[in-house]
């Protein structure tokens, strides 16, 4: 019983990192119908990115976001600038990203070659403490990543419902030649909103260093839970993302500890089978965006 | 026509399968053998990954899952049991194509299922059958197959694998020939136009791709399960990377993907390619070449090499032949990187925009068909 409510709440906190990149995914998707597989090359680079700082450097690894921000919003506004030219979008984009998944993985693997990197303890000592409620623990960077991914999801969700900018996004996804019409910016919004995904994947990115042991080809692992928390989320719904974020990530830590951790990527893929076959819409539905 | 064509692919096959004999006559080193048979492995995987998604544009990612199924009924049949393992290459290829009909019958009734979606559908259920393979097959140790018996007139182990693999890319082609020229095809070329259109001129679109899915899947478990000796390790994590259903969609796209020849073409130049630049100094280069030319393929040829190629097949032959000869003479080196080096040479050329290319050689330089009908008037005239 302990052991069932130890990974319940390791698998909520975990969701969080997960509801962060899905937030990216399911905004370009859901908005600019860029499928973006490249999120998840940007994500790790980011990852790298922040690894490399530290390591060189022996400061706090999220001191490098003081980099990575900027540094990252200047690479997905260029690629979304790459998508917006030659009008990638849809099943295309999905082509596309998939060609510039495999340069990112092959330029990583160059870089940082196949070994396993992971950031020594005595920059990152808090990566094995623990806050402790009872006999349970919770481990400082899960809760740093779930406050994080609130932060992100509700910020989020502010600015898309309560600024002109939001809504004017909000008006592409629904109909782009008609906001078109109105006055909408297609080209400046999709450059910024470029810049925003590329924002959340250098946050996601620092996480995933503190958290997970890098190799290049790690991304694999997130593909299918990101795009089951995508689908499960509904398109474009960036609360929905972190709640279905929760939802894969207990899923995942439940069947670790019940029947095995070979099993747990069994239960996320069949999760997103289920979901595209019986609620292609996702559980909540597209509300944040239409 | 069928006949015609059927006496064709005999001959062809014949020819090549006569292929190892002239080893001391012609005098190429053995590993052109291997290289071969990879040629014929992809060309295999490619073809059948286009019966289905070329002809009636259902876009799978998760071609691998078939071609794994099929690697992994082999490899535990042959580790296990006491079966030769040629009769598992049958039995690889009906247990990839039961899997494939099971999720087809789910997906296809589902009309929601279209483009992205079910793109992303096969790929999890790629992911979900390693995660299955892995836990009730693998064990995560992977499995061993060593030396297999086979019959001797096969020759030796690369005549083997160069004649099996032949085999199965001659049926894999042929198969795909018969389907684009027969009612089956047509159906399904009306299903990539416009589904809902198809199905009111009453082309039975549910059993049309269940068809192209039962017969694409069955040739990539055969493709898998005489890939399995050749690898002769499997694990999970080799057999299920991405790179296979990657490279399986470069091929067709590049090759093309409305006629059968198209992901024969295409499976020839990448494998060529992947293995004229296989050093590890030019990983790099090669994985970046290999992902950018999916890009840019996708952006400036989308309708792929073939169609390209009967435009401008003169020129294109012309540069072909000045390069090998310019090669043969003056440089030299190993004869699949000449032939890569001469591949990249005529892509090049034809993935020039028509536009231009038709402002400045086409003005020079005569279309084939173009020649082709002239000929045709002047023996009416």
């Amino acid at each position: 019983m302990q052991l069932f409510i130890q990974s319940l709440l390791s698998g909520i906190l975990i969701g969080g990192l997960y509801g962060i990149i899905a937030v990216g995914m399911t905004l370009n998707w859901g908005i600019m119908r860029v499928i973006n597989l490249a999120h998840f090359s940007l994500t790790f680079l980011a990852a790298y990115i922040t690894y490399q700082f530290s390591t060189v450097t022996g400061a706090d690894p999220f001191l490098s976001l003081f980099i990575t921000l900027p540094l990252f919003f200047v690479i997905g506004l260029v690629m979304q600038w790459f998508f917006e030219t030659f009008q990638i979008e849809g099943f295309v984009s999905l082509l596309v990203t998939f060609g510039l998944f495999a340069i990112f993985e092959s330029i990583m693997r160059e870089i940082w070659t196949a070994d396993l990197r992971t950031l020594p303890l005595d920059i990152v000592p808090y990566r094995v403490e623990s806050f402790w409620i009872g006999p349970y623990a919770l481990r400082k960077p899960q809760v740093g990543v779930f406050v994080a991914a609130i932060i992100v999801s509700a910020a989020t969700w502010v600015f898309l419902n309560r600024t002109y900018i939001g809504k004017a996004l909000r008006a592409i996804s629904q109909d782009r030649v008609v906001a078109g019409a109105f006055g909408v910016n297609h080209r400046q919004l999709a450059l910024l909103l470029g810049g925003m995904m590329g924002v959340y994947a250098a946050i996601a990115g620092a996480f995933i260093a503190v958290l997970f042991v890098l190799r290049p080809d790690g991304t694999v692992d997130f593909i299918g839970v990101i795009f089951a928390v995508v689908m499960l989320g509904g398109l474009g719904n960036t609360v929905g993302a972190f709640g279905a974020g929760v939802i894969i990530g207990v899923a995942q830590s439940l069947t670790s500890a019940t029947i095995g951790p070979g099993f747990s990527p069994l239960v996320t893929f069949s999760l997103l089978i289920l979901v595209l076959l019986f609620k292609p819409e996702g559980l909540f539905g597209r509300s944040a965006t239409s | 026509m069928k006949w015609r064509a059927l006496l064709g692919f005999i001959i062809v096959g014949l020819v090549l399968a006569y292929f190892p004999e002239l080893r001391d006559m012609l005098g190429y080193p053995r590993y052109v053998l291997t290289f071969m048979y990879f040629a014929f492995f992809w060309t295999s995987l490619a073809t059948s990954w286009n019966i289905l998604t070329g002809y009636s544009g259902y876009f799978s990612f998760g071609h691998g899952a078939f071609y794994g199924v099929g690697v992994y009924t082999t490899a535990a049949i042959v580790t296990k049991t006491e079966l030769p393992f040629l009769l598992t290459l049958p039995l690889a290829g009906v247990l990839a194509s039961l899997l494939g009909l099971t999720v087809g019958f789910v997906v296809f009734r589902l009309p929601q299922l279209r483009g992205e979606l079910f793109a992303l559908l096969t790929l999890a259920v790629e992911f979900v059958v390693a995660a299955i393979l892995f836990n009730l097959v693998d064990g995560g140790y992977g499995l061993s197959i060593g030396r297999v018996p086979y019959p001797d007139f096969l020759g030796d182990f690369s005549e083997m694998m160069f004649r099996l693999g032949l085999l199965i890319a001659l049926l894999t082609v042929f198969a795909a020939y018969l389907v684009h020229h027969s009612r089956l095809g047509r159906g399904l070329f009306a299903i990539h136009d416009d589904e809902a259109v198809a199905e009111g001129l009453g082309v039975p679109t549910f059993r049309y791709k269940m068809m192209a899915l039962g017969l694409s899947t069955f040739f990539a478990g055969l493709a898998g399960g005489l890939h399995a000796v050749q690898l002769s390790y499997v694990d999970i994590g080799g057999v299920f990377k991405l790179t296979v259903p990657l490279f399986v969609i470069l091929m067709s796209l590049l090759g093309g993907r409305r006629h059968w020849l198209g992901p024969l073409i295409g499976a020839v130049i990448i494998h060529t390619f992947n293995d004229a630049f296989s050093d590890t100094r030019f990983q790099l280069l090669n994985d970046v070449a290999t992902g950018g030319l999916l890009i840019a393929i996708i952006l400036f040829m989308p309708e792929g090499i073939y169609e390209r190629l009967r435009q401008r097949l003169i020129p294109a032959a012309t540069l072909a032949l000045l390069v090998v000869v310019i090669q043969a003479l003056a440089i030299g080196g190993r004869i699949t990187v000449q032939f890569a080096v001469m591949l990249l040479f005529v892509i090049a050329l034809l993935m020039i925009p028509q536009r231009f290319y038709d402002t400045v050689i086409g003005r020079f330089v005569p279309s084939f068909e173009s020649v082709k009908a002239k000929i045709r008037s002047g023996a009416e005239e």
